[in-house]
């Protein structure tokens, strides 16, 4: 079978990048009618279909390495012309893996996870359902048919999220009766759900309109076309557009990925079940973002070959990235709901790729931003995903959300300690073992050595970020797994609970994923070179992006002499730096237990306040709910009222009122009584006489 | 294949007095199914001819009018078939509906008269309730197919008069049919619903006369060829532009519709925002844009604003209803908007998106009526606080409404995304090629609208069928066969064309092509 490096046509390869997508939506498709025969069956007919898109995924792999690529159109929309295509190059080949075998697992480990749930059915149906959408985000070779996927993986997010429909008080997020601005800071899933639906939306209307202005002067979608004729480029920078529609294009990125300032709705997202948290809050969906600007930036820097310059839009992405990750970082060392700790801890990591991204397009260099936002998206993937899988088993065993209420559970539930260990140094970026330490000094590599202006800034706000990560995550292992049983767990096994190990199905996928978070980090460098080397090559052939510095990919690696070749050592010791304080600090508090975390807080008013300002969000989610939902309501009334009902509603009475009244006044002469008439006769001849004789 | 425009037009209405007389003899089922199958019999001959392109029909008519001309092209067909597809389906649906509303009137009724007369009219009520519900179901099925045939009728016609007799010929039915069976101060507010649109269409006919008798002709052929005399179009265009305008509840003139709407009985709500209301738009481009293309590039970009005003107002309105089917007004109101957008954008996929979003509008809000309609026969209220969590009781209402509520805000994979990025984009073209600060402007308030759009959709479907289920809903039950089978249908039918817009785009695009250039 030979693969040229543009097929054309539905063969062989071809078919096999449709599958990837279509298998899943298929699945969705059959499995209410699976259900009326069996409803346990709905789990094995989904793992199934994942497992076959995996395989398919996976088949392509060859391709990614060999620098290849499979392009393929059908006929769509053709009154205008637009046709549907799949796209699996170099980065599509290596995302939909990441997002097929993520899926997969998190799919065996839903079957373990949801056990008992009575609307199997519809967990099922949108779980097959976004892992199809996402596929066809990754897949897609235009922004149409990209746009398709996008929504349908914010569909499925609105249904999941909102899964736990009857909004029972077990499934709400926040801490019932605290306020923040006056406003309840506890949330039920299906208002959630709306929530995160219509947050991206308003990322999503940006992108609409950064799509319509490039089709607008481009005529095409497509990225492939896109890419051979830029004089659409040209023509917008010359009229001052093609920034902001590059940048509006990003607003649907900030709103997927939840970055500054639509970050909000990712944490009330956390009513879902945990295996959606972990499979769409986690490790893909929220990533879509990373992948539009993956797939979009090289497209944008290309374009300086013919001297237009983007940088004030790489400038955005890198500044959004940096601040998500500072912002939400913060508010992770704070709070006691396990999954929202993961939660912010997501919206922070997400805001390393985007930082690395945008930091990519401001250095010569491309390739290393643009491999290390890959790279710690791979691994975040993996680590994060672990870890959510896990918290999911604790709080299906404790059966409570909240970190104040699990404690020195180490030795009931041993699997899971340890591969939230694994999973956690992977998050922490522990030294040399994981994947996350090779991934975050990648990217502060490349942050260090880009050369901007802004460099030193956003390393800065890097390292500050990734000290603070380490903290709040030995936090959230000391809290959960140190220390003494809370007294809820007492409670418990005074019912005659057993607090004990999650069932194989469960801790199977996240011992995997943390074991290759270990794994694939010990080897970790070498795993950096070869994606490096595969987007070297890509960038080369596809965008034209040459690289400056050969040196880094082509020089072999002896096992020690080469061990830290190509790392930067002052990126090196920033990163250790970071690791051993935050570590440190959170061993202090919350493993070792030597102080007092809350007399700590209380004792001074300065770390009281900053306490509570991270414990609000910063104020921010307050802020949007009053200027966004409660003031715009508000004001809606006050229309409705004074000037609906009362302006407009006079439309109808006046008209109403005339006629009736003047119904009335002729009404009112027609007594039918002889001697009015005759009276009013007798006044008008009166009238009249008197008239004549004037 | 000759007089299939006119059997599918005037078939219902002659075939009306034997689904009256039908339901007198042998009841409301077969009065339902033999107009239901009257009904898919004119759907399906019509929807033959449009396969094989544009389609017409010419009879002679009288000397003063000109000829009785039936056309279906490009712009009218989708607007014919979806016109037909909707009266057909809401037949079915109307039953079970009808069946409960007429029994409900007749029982207020007895009760009144008990009050008057004292007791003892218990022995015969079940008996005369039983013959009184065939009369009535009767009489209702004769006056909807009559609706069902004006409404065609306008989209057909090739001449000024024959638009307005039909546009007449449907509002009398629907007087009718709301002042016997709708809700609280029915009669008053039939009175209301008829001198609202009767005054538009009487505005309207000032134009058509102008037009008319300074052409010399009714016929459109005859008006596009020989053009309309300059000293009369601005007067001609801004008449047709405030009948139609009427008709479609644009802001100002919208205060009609959401008391239409609460009394109504919930089929005519579906039937008129599905296919009523939109007839108005259809009007803008045949009247408007064909005829007095010189008028219309005056007035694009104030149909624009004026669409964009009213698609954000009617959207903050409906954020505030408690009545569900006020706030299905407001938010037919805020697409009414919409599209009215769309027919100001002066692009070609401008246009085709507007003409999209009436077929992808009539599926999506026919959808959330027949919720509506299922609610009330089930729960018994209209009020959004009296209910939650029907979704677990509902399943089928509630995934169907669901559809419904993504078709109207316009989320992929349903048709509302097809007809709403085409708008969005003729309308931001538009902009770009003009450079006009202005439409660039409408544009993006025209994209916040959908947030708000979303917002409202998403918030009714929330309060309707999520949260805790009250106590007194705990034995709801689903609705039947006759209103959840047509709601799976509608719900499979915006989606394929979500995936597949071709269905329409293929008649739409081409025409509009031709209309404004690309």
């Amino acid at each position: 079978m030979t693969i040229g490096p543009f097929e054309i046509g539905f063969g062989l390869g071809g078919l096999k990048v449709w599958a990837i997508w279509i298998l899943p939506f298929i699945a969705a498709i059959i499995i209410p009618g699976v259900a009326k025969f069996s409803k346990r069956a709905t789990g094995g007919v989904a793992v199934a279909f994942a497992l076959a898109s995996a395989i398919s995924a996976a088949t392509l792999l060859p391709l990614a390495l060999g620098n290849h690529e499979v392009h393929n159109q059908i006929p769509w929309i053709s009154s205008i012309g637009l046709k549907a295509g799949v796209l699996a190059d170099p980065l599509a080949i290596i995302m939909s893996n990441v997002v097929a075998w993520i899926s997969f697992l998190i799919f065996v480990y839903s079957t373990g996870y949801m056990k008992g749930d009575k609307d199997l059915t519809r967990f099922w149906f949108w779980m097959a359902f976004f892992v199809g959408s996402m596929q066809l985000i990754v897949l897609s070779d235009n922004f149409l048919q990209l746009f398709f996927g996008w929504e349908g993986v914010g569909l499925a997010s609105y249904a999941l999220v909102g899964f736990w429909y009857k909004d029972k008080k077990k499934d709400h997020v926040g801490i019932e009766g605290r306020h923040v601005l006056g406003l309840m800071d506890y949330y039920s899933p299906t208002h959630s759900g709306m929530k995160a639906f219509i947050m991206t939306k308003v990322g999503d209307i940006m992108m609409l309109a950064g799509m319509f202005l490039i089709f607008a002067f481009a005529g095409t979608f497509g990225f492939k076309e896109l890419l051979a004729n830029t004089s659409w480029a040209t023509t917008m920078s010359a009229q001052h557009l093609l920034i902001p529609a590059a940048v509006l294009l990003f607003g649907g990125a900030i709103g997927k990925s939840a970055q500054f300032p639509l970050n909000e709705w990712l944490l009330e997202a956390m009513t879902g079940p945990t295996a959606v948290s972990a499979l769409i809050h986690a490790a893909t969906m929220v990533k879509a973002g990373v992948f539009l600007v993956a797939r979009l930036g090289p497209l944008f820097f290309a374009l300086a070959a013919i001297g237009i310059n983007m940088d004030q839009f790489f400038e955005v992405v890198a500044w959004v990235g940096a601040i998500t990750a500072l912002l939400l970082a913060t508010q992770g060392m704070v709070h006691p709901e396990i999954k929202k700790v993961l939660a912010y801890s997501t919206g922070s990591q997400i805001g390393y790729m985007m930082m690395a991204l945008g930091i990519a397009g401001l250095s010569k260099q491309f390739v290393d931003g643009y491999t290390a936002g890959f790279f710690h998206l791979i691994s975040h993937a993996m680590f994060k995903a672990s870890l959510f899988m896990a918290a999911g088993s604790l709080l299906h065993i404790v059966g409570s959300r909240f970190m104040t209420d699990m404690g020195g559970l180490k030795k009931y539930m041993k699997k899971t300690y340890a591969f939230m260990w694994a999973a956690g140094l992977g998050l922490m970026g522990a030294p040399f073992i994981t994947t996350g330490f090779w991934s975050k000094d990648a990217i502060f590599a490349a942050v260090y050595e880009s050369g901007n202006t802004w460099a030193l800034p956003i390393f800065i706000i890097a390292v500050i970020t990734a000290m603070i990560t380490t903290f709040y995550t030995t936090r959230m292992i000391g809290m959960v797994f140190f220390g003494n049983k809370s007294k809820h767990i007492e409670h418990l096994e005074k019912e005659g609970y057993h607090v004990h190990e999650a069932s194989p199905s469960m801790w199977i996928p996240y011992g995997i994923l943390a074991v290759l978070t270990i794994a694939i980090g010990v080897v970790g460098l070498t795993f950096e070179h070869q994606i490096h080397q595969i987007f070297t090559d890509y960038l080369a052939s596809s965008f034209g992006i040459k690289s400056t510095d050969t040196n880094v990919a082509t020089e072999s690696q002896s096992i020690l002499g080469g061990f830290l070749q190509g790392v930067n050592p002052i990126a090196l010791t920033a990163s250790l730096a970071a690791f051993a304080i935050g570590f440190a600090l959170g061993y202090v508090f919350y493993i070792g237990r030597f102080a007092d975390p809350v007399k700590f807080v209380n004792s001074n008013i300065f770390f009281y306040a900053i306490h509570k300002f991270f414990l609000n969000r910063w104020y921010l989610n307050a802020l949007i709910y009053w200027a966004f939902v409660v003031a715009p309501l508000y004001m809606a009334r006050v229309i409705y009222r004074y000037f609906e009902n009362f302006v407009m509603e006079g439309f109808n009475l006046v008209p109403e009122k005339t006629m009736a009244g003047g119904a009335r006044i002729m009404q009112a002469t027609q007594t039918g009584v002889s001697q009015s008439y005759l009276y009013i006769f007798g006044v008008g001849i009166l009238i009249v006489i008197l008239l004549l004789l004037i | 294949m000759q007089y299939v425009l006119l059997q599918a037009l005037f078939l219902p209405l002659l075939l009306s007095p034997v689904a009256y007389y039908l339901g007198r003899k042998a009841g409301a089922g077969a009065t339902a199914w033999f107009s239901f199958g009257l009904l898919a019999y004119c759907t399906a001959i019509m929807i033959i001819p449009v396969l094989s392109g544009s389609y017409e029909e010419h009879y002679k008519w009288t000397q003063l009018f000109g000829e009785f001309g039936l056309l279906l092209d490009g712009l009218a067909s989708p607007f014919a078939i979806i016109i037909y597809v909707v009266s057909t389906v809401l037949v079915l649906f109307s039953k079970p509906y009808m069946v409960a509303r007429i029994t409900a009137t007749f029982e207020e009724r007895m009760k009144s008269q008990k009050q008057l007369v004292g007791d003892g009219t218990t022995m015969i009520e079940s008996s005369s309730l039983k013959n009184h519900v065939n009369n009535q179901i009767g009489i209702y099925y004769a006056l909807f197919l009559v609706t069902a045939m004006g409404m065609l009728g306008t989209v057909l016609a090739t001449n000024l008069i024959e638009f307005y007799v039909f546009f007449e010929v449907m509002l009398i039915p629907g007087f009718f049919i709301l002042a016997f069976w709708g809700y609280e101060d029915k009669r008053r507010v039939a009175l209301l619903f008829f001198f609202w649109t009767h005054v538009g269409a009487v505005i309207l006919l000032l134009g058509f006369l102008a037009i008319g008798l300074n052409v010399g002709s009714f016929n459109y052929v005859d008006i596009q060829k020989h053009g309309i005399p300059p000293h009369i179009l601005g007067f001609a265009a801004v008449a047709i532009i405030i009948g139609l305008a009427v008709k479609m509840g644009s802001f100002v003139v919208h205060i009609w519709i959401p008391h239409f709407y609460r009394a109504a009985p919930t089929p005519l709500n579906a039937l008129s925002s599905g296919a009523m209301l939109g007839v108005g738009a259809y009007g803008f481009f045949r009247l408007l844009i064909m005829l007095m293309p010189g008028q219309y590039e005056h007035f694009a970009l104030a149909l624009n604003i004026w669409g964009l005003i009213t698609m954000i107002y009617a959207g903050i309105m409906a954020l505030t209803q408690d009545d569900i089917k006020k706030l299905l007004a407001y938010s037919s109101i805020s697409q009414m908007g919409y599209i009215l957008f769309g027919i100001g954008s002066m692009s070609a996929l401008g246009l085709s998106g507007s003409e999209m979003l009436f077929v992808s509008h009539s599926l999506g809000k026919v959808l959330l009526f027949m919720m509506v309609g299922a609610l009330i026969l089930q729960v018994k209220t209209r009020s959004l606080t009296q209910m939650g969590g029907l979704a677990g009781k509902m399943p089928i209402t509630a995934v169907c409404a669901m559809i419904g509520a993504l078709t109207i805000c316009g989320i992929p994979p349903t048709s509302g995304f097809m007809a709403e990025w085409t708008m969005f984009n003729g309308a931001l073209q538009t902009a770009i090629q003009e450079g006009s600060m202005i439409r660039m402007v409408s544009f993006g308030l025209g994209l916040v609208a959908t947030v708000i759009t979303m917002s409202y959709a998403l918030w009714t479907i929330k309060r309707v069928f999520f949260g805790k289920i009250p106590e007194h809903l705990e034995n709801t039950k689903e609705a039947s066969w006759y209103v959840t089978a047509p709601m799976m249908v509608l719900a499979a039918f915006t989606i394929v064309i979500g995936i597949y817009p071709d269905i329409f785009f293929n008649q739409i695009i081409p025409f509009m092509k031709g209309l404004v250039g690309t």
